[in-house]
C-alpha cells in the first residue's frame, strides 16, 4: 500500500537532506506509528506521501514513491489517501459539521443521496454523532478534532496519514481522539501516525519505525519492542515514553529503584508561608461575553515558588492570568510588583524582525543602560545565540517558546505568568521550558503557570490551584493536591502513569522524577548516539 | 436571541430565511441598479416606506433590528445628502459660510440618501436572513460559480470567523510586553502598536490561509465532478418573492412617472 525506495527530501537552502535514503513498505492492515526527533523529517515524510511534498510545498525529491498504487509525485491529491494534521483550526474549512464531513464525498462526485447516511455513520463512528448540527467554530479542540478524523475517515481512504492528531488537546481530549484514532485502523488499509504522547495514550499502532538523525531508517519492527529496545535512544530524541519503556531508558526496573537524595527543595510548607508575597489577589471577579468567568479568587503569588494553575477547558485559568497581569477588566484587587506574561501561541507576542531585537524590545524600552550585554547573556541563556540575527516569525515552534520566554525574562519582572508554555511542544522542549521557569522563580521571582499538563505540575511547581467553572476549588502543595484523587476526577484532570508511580512509591514526587530524569539524562549519555535533553540541543 | 454574527442568519425560522439565497442577492442588486435611474426623493422614498415594513415581517426581524439599520446608514446618507445639497447646480434656496444650497442638489442628494438607505434595509435583510454556506453552495449550483471559488470563500470566511478573537489575543500578547505598562491601562492605539498588532494577525492569518488550502485541496477539491449533498432549493417560491418584489418596484417607478414626480438624470442635467 505504501513503498518508498531510496526516498531523498531535500528543502531549498538546507544544508543536508531531511530524508536520506529512507526505505518503506506498508502492506494493507499494517499500521504504523512513526517516531523521530524534532525537525527529523517525521512530518516530511507524511506529507511526501500525501503528496503535499513537493506538489504545494517546495523541496527537491528523488528516489520511489508509491502509495495506494500511484506513483507519487503526481498533480493532484490521490483520492485513496487521507491526511489529518495537529490543528483542527487548519483543517475544518466549512461553517458546519455536516458540510464538513460531506465535502470529501461530494468531490468525489458521490451520489447525494449516500452523501447524509456516510456522513452520520463517520461521525458515529469516532463518537461524534452528537455534533452534526454544530457550526465548526463553536467546537472545542478535541471535537474538532474528531469532526476533522471523520472528515478524512468518510472516504474510506486506503492509506491514512495522522500528524500528531492530539499535541494539541488537553489529555483527556486527547484520550478521545486516539480512542477514535484507533478505530481507523481497518484489514483493508495502511495507516502511519506521527504521535510523540506516548505515555498517556492507550491504544498505540502494532509496528512502529523510528527516523534517525541521519535521515534514515534507525528502528523498524514491533511496537513494544522497539519502545523496549531503543527506550534510552527515544527518550533522547524527546518523546514522552510509555512508563515501561522510560524505566527501561532509565535503566532502571522500577521508580523504587531510583537511588536519590530526598529533596532539598522539596516543596515544603514552612517554606510556603515564609517566603514574600510578590502578588497578591483578593476577590478578582472577572465578567467577559455576559457571563462569569472568574468568581471571587484569591491568589498569593510568591517570591521563589511556581504555582501551577490546573482545570478543565473553560474553567477560567487563561482569564485568571489575564486578570493577574491586568490585562481584562477585573473587580477584586491584584497588588504586587511588575508582570511578566508569556502566552500560548508563542507567535502572538512577536513585536520585533530579529530575534536579538525581540528579545533587547522590552530593555531597550525600558531605557535600560546594559542593554546589549543583558541581551547576549539572555540569547546565551535561552539557547538563542546561534538564531540571533533570524526572523522570529521563521523560528520552529520550540525555539520560539523559548524566544517568548527569553523576551519575558530579560525584562526583569518580579512576576512571570505562563499560560500553557508547553502547549503543542514535545517533551524536550517541554522539559526546557520547565528548567527556565524553575530558574526563574530560583531566582527569586514569582512564577504561575497555567496548564493540562500534570506531570510538568509534578516536576515544576510548588503549589498548585485547580479551578472549575470559575472558582477555585482546591489548593495546597503539589503532593497534597495530586493524592487527591476526588478534587482531581471532579476537575476532569488525569494523573499520568509516570506521576501516580511516583506518587505510589511514598517518597516526594519531584524527587523522584528528577530521580528519573538524571537516570534517563545519563544513560542516553551512555547510548551510542543519544544525547541528554538539554536547552541546548532542543532544536536539532 | 443570540447576537448577529458574521456570515450567520440569525437563529429563528422566517420567509425570507427560507428563500434562495442567490435569487435574494440577484433581487436585492436588481433594486439597488434600478434605483440609480430616479433621482427624485419620493421614489426611493415611498420604496423604503414599503421595504421597512416588508423586511421586518418577512424576515421576523424586529422593529428594532431594522431601525437600527437604518441608524447604521444614516450617516452615509446624510453626508450624500450634505455634498449633493452644495454641489448640484440650480435655483439657490440658501446661502452662507461660502455654500450655496440648491433645490436640485436637496431633491438629488434625498433621492441618493433615501437609495442609500433603502440598500441599507435590504443587505441586512438579505445578510441576517442568510447562512454564508448556503450561499456559497447556491452560487455554486444557481450561479455556476466554480468550487474552487466558493470554497476559498468559506475557508477565507472561517479565518475570518477567528479574526476579533485573534486580533484581541495579539493585542493583549504584545501590550504585556510593554515595561512600562500600568495594569489595567487600556491597550495601546498608537500607530505603531496597531501596525506590530495588525502584522502579527496578518502573518498567523495567511498561514493558516495556506493550511486551509492545503486542506481544501488535500480532501479533493478540484480533481474533477462534483455532487452537492444538501442543495438549496430554487422553486417558484422564489420565482414568487423575485416576481413581488420586482413587480413592487416597477409599479412604483411607473406610479411616480405616471404622477409626474419621478425625475431622472436627464430632467436635472
Amino acid at each position: 500500500m505504501i513503498a518508498t525506495r531510496g526516498l531523498v527530501v531535500r528543502y531549498p537552502g538546507a544544508a543536508r537532506p531531511v530524508l536520506d535514503g529512507v526505505d518503506l513498505d506498508l502492506r494493507a492492515g499494517e499500521h504504523v506509528l512513526l517516531l523521530g526527533g524534532s525537525g527529523g523529517g517525521k512530518s516530511t515524510l507524511l506529507r511526501v506521501l500525501a503528496g503535499v511534498v513537493p506538489r504545494v510545498v517546495d523541496a527537491d525529491v528523488s528516489g520511489g514513491v508509491e502509495v495506494a498504487g500511484r506513483a507519487l509525485p503526481t498533480d493532484h491529491a490521490d483520492p485513496a489517501t487521507g491526511y489529518l494534521t495537529q490543528d483542527p483550526a487548519d483543517q475544518l474549512v466549512l461553517p458546519t459539521v455536516r458540510d464538513e464531513v460531506a465535502f470529501g464525498l461530494e468531490n468525489r462526485a458521490v451520489p447525494a443521496s449516500e452523501i447524509g447516511p456516510r456522513v452520520e455513520a463517520a461521525l458515529r463512528a469516532v463518537n461524534a454523532a452528537h455534533l452534526i448540527d454544530r457550526r465548526t467554530g463553536d467546537l472545542s479542540g478535541g471535537e474538532g478534532q474528531r469532526v476533522g478524523l471523520a472528515a478524512t475517515l468518510v472516504t474510506d481512504p486506503q492509506v491514512l496519514l495522522l500528524d500528531e492528531p492530539t499535541s494539541l488537546l488537553d489529555p483527556a481530549a486527547a484520550r478521545g481522539v486516539a480512542a477514535a484514532v484507533a478505530t481507523g485502523r481497518t484489514r483493508q488499509r495502511a495507516s502511519v501516525l506521527v504521535e510523540h504522547r506516548l505515555d498517556e495514550l492507550p491504544d498505540l499502532p502494532p509496528r512502529t519505525v523510528v527516523l534517525g538523525d541521519d535521515g534514515r531508517v534507525a528502528a523498524d519492527g514491533p511496537t513494544a519492542r522497539v519502545l523496549h529496545e531503543h527506550a534510552a535512544r527515544l527518550a533522547a530524541l524527546g518523546l514522552s515514553l510509555p512508563l515501561a519503556a522510560e524505566l527501561r531508558a532509565a535503566g532502571v526496573a522500577s521508580l523504587h529503584a531510583l537511588t536519590a537524595a530526598d529533596d532539598d527543595a522539596g516543596p515544603g510548607t514552612d517554606r510556603a508561608s515564609s517566603a514574600p508575597v510578590v502578588l497578591r489577589a483578593r476577590g478578582v471577579h472577572v465578567r467577559r461575553d455576559g457571563r462569569d468567568g472568574l468568581h471571587d479568587v484569591d491568589l498569593d503569588v510568591r517570591a521563589g515558588r511556581v504555582t501551577a494553575v490546573v482545570g478543565p477547558n473553560g474553567s477560567g485559568k487563561s482569564t485568571l492570568l489575564l486578570a493577574l497581569a491586568g490585562l481584562v477588566a477585573a473587580t477584586g484587587s491584584v497588588v504586587g510588583g511588575t508582570v511578566g506574561s508569556v502566552f500560548q501561541r508563542p507567535e502572538h507576542q512577536l513585536l520585533a524582525r530579529t530575534v536579538r531585537d525581540e528579545v533587547a524590545w522590552g530593555p531597550r524600552r525600558a531605557r535600560r543602560a546594559d542593554v546589549d550585554a543583558l541581551v547576549e547573556a539572555t540569547l546565551g541563556r535561552y539557547a538563542l545565540d546561534g538564531l540571533a540575527d533570524h526572523d522570529p516569525f521563521r523560528l520552529s515552534g520550540g525555539q520560539q517558546r523559548r524566544l517568548s520566554l527569553a523576551a519575558a525574562a530579560v525584562c526583569g519582572h518580579d512576576v512571570l505568568l505562563a499560560d500553557e508554555p508547553t502547549f503543542g511542544q514535545d517533551r524536550r522542549t517541554t522539559l526546557a521550558c520547565g528548567d527556565a521557569l524553575r530558574a526563574l522563580a530560583d531566582e527569586g521571582r514569582g512564577v504561575v503557570v497555567v496548564t493540562h499538563d500534570l506531570r510538568l505540575v509534578a516536576e515544576l511547581a510548588d503549589d498548585v490551584v485547580v479551578l472549575r467553572a470559575g472558582r477555585v476549588v482546591a489548593r495546597g502543595t503539589v503532593p497534597t493536591v495530586l493524592a487527591d484523587d476526588r478534587v482531581l476526577a471532579e476537575a476532569g484532570l488525569v494523573v499520568p502513569p509516570a506521576v501516580a508511580a511516583a506518587v505510589a512509591t511514598g517518597r516526594p514526587v519531584r524527587t523522584v522524577l528528577r530521580a528519573l530524569r538524571a537516570a534517563t539524562a545519563l544513560s542516553a549519555v551512555r547510548s551510542a548516539d543519544g544525547r541528554p535533553p538539554t536547552l541546548a540541543t532542543v532544536d536539532r | 436571541m443570540s447576537p448577529p454574527a458574521l456570515g450567520r442568519a440569525l437563529p429563528h425560522d422566517s420567509v425570507l430565511h427560507r428563500r434562495n439565497p442567490t435569487v435574494k442577492l440577484a433581487v436585492s442588486s436588481v433594486v439597488s441598479l434600478v434605483l440609480l435611474v430616479p433621482v427624485d426623493p419620493w421614489t426611493p422614498g415611498l420604496l423604503l416606506l414599503l421595504a421597512l415594513p416588508a423586511a421586518t415581517v418577512a424576515g421576523r426581524l424586529g422593529a428594532r433590528t431594522v431601525l437600527r439599520a437604518v441608524a447604521l446608514f444614516a450617516p452615509f446618507a446624510l453626508s450624500v445628502l450634505a455634498v449633493n445639497a452644495v454641489t448640484c447646480p440650480g435655483q439657490v434656496v440658501w446661502r452662507g459660510v461660502g455654500l450655496e444650497v440648491t433645490t436640485t442638489g436637496l431633491s438629488v442628494g434625498g433621492a441618493l440618501a433615501l437609495r442609500a438607505l433603502l440598500v441599507g434595509v435590504l443587505s441586512v435583510a438579505f445578510t441576517l436572513t442568510t447562512d454564508a454556506g448556503r450561499l456559497m453552495t447556491s452560487l455554486h449550483q444557481h450561479a455556476r460559480l466554480g468550487p474552487r471559488a466558493t470554497f476559498a470563500v468559506l475557508a477565507g470566511y472561517r479565518v475570518l470567523e477567528q479574526l476579533p478573537e485573534r486580533w484581541e489575543t495579539v493585542r493583549r500578547a504584545q501590550a504585556v510586553r510593554e515595561p512600562g505598562r500600568r495594569p489595567g491601562a487600556p491597550l495601546p492605539r498608537d500607530a505603531g502598536a496597531l501596525a506590530r498588532a495588525a502584522f502579527a494577525v496578518l502573518v498567523v492569518s495567511l498561514r493558516q490561509g495556506e493550511r486551509l488550502a492545503v486542506a481544501l485541496e488535500q480532501r479533493g477539491l478540484g480533481a474533477g465532478p462534483r455532487t452537492v449533498a444538501r442543495p438549496v432549493p430554487l422553486d417558484r417560491r422564489d420565482a414568487a418573492l423575485a416576481g413581488v418584489v420586482l413587480g413592487v418596484v416597477g409599479l412604483v417607478v411607473v406610479a411616480s412617472w405616471w404622477t409626474g414626480v419621478l425625475q431622472t438624470w436627464a430632467d436635472v442635467g
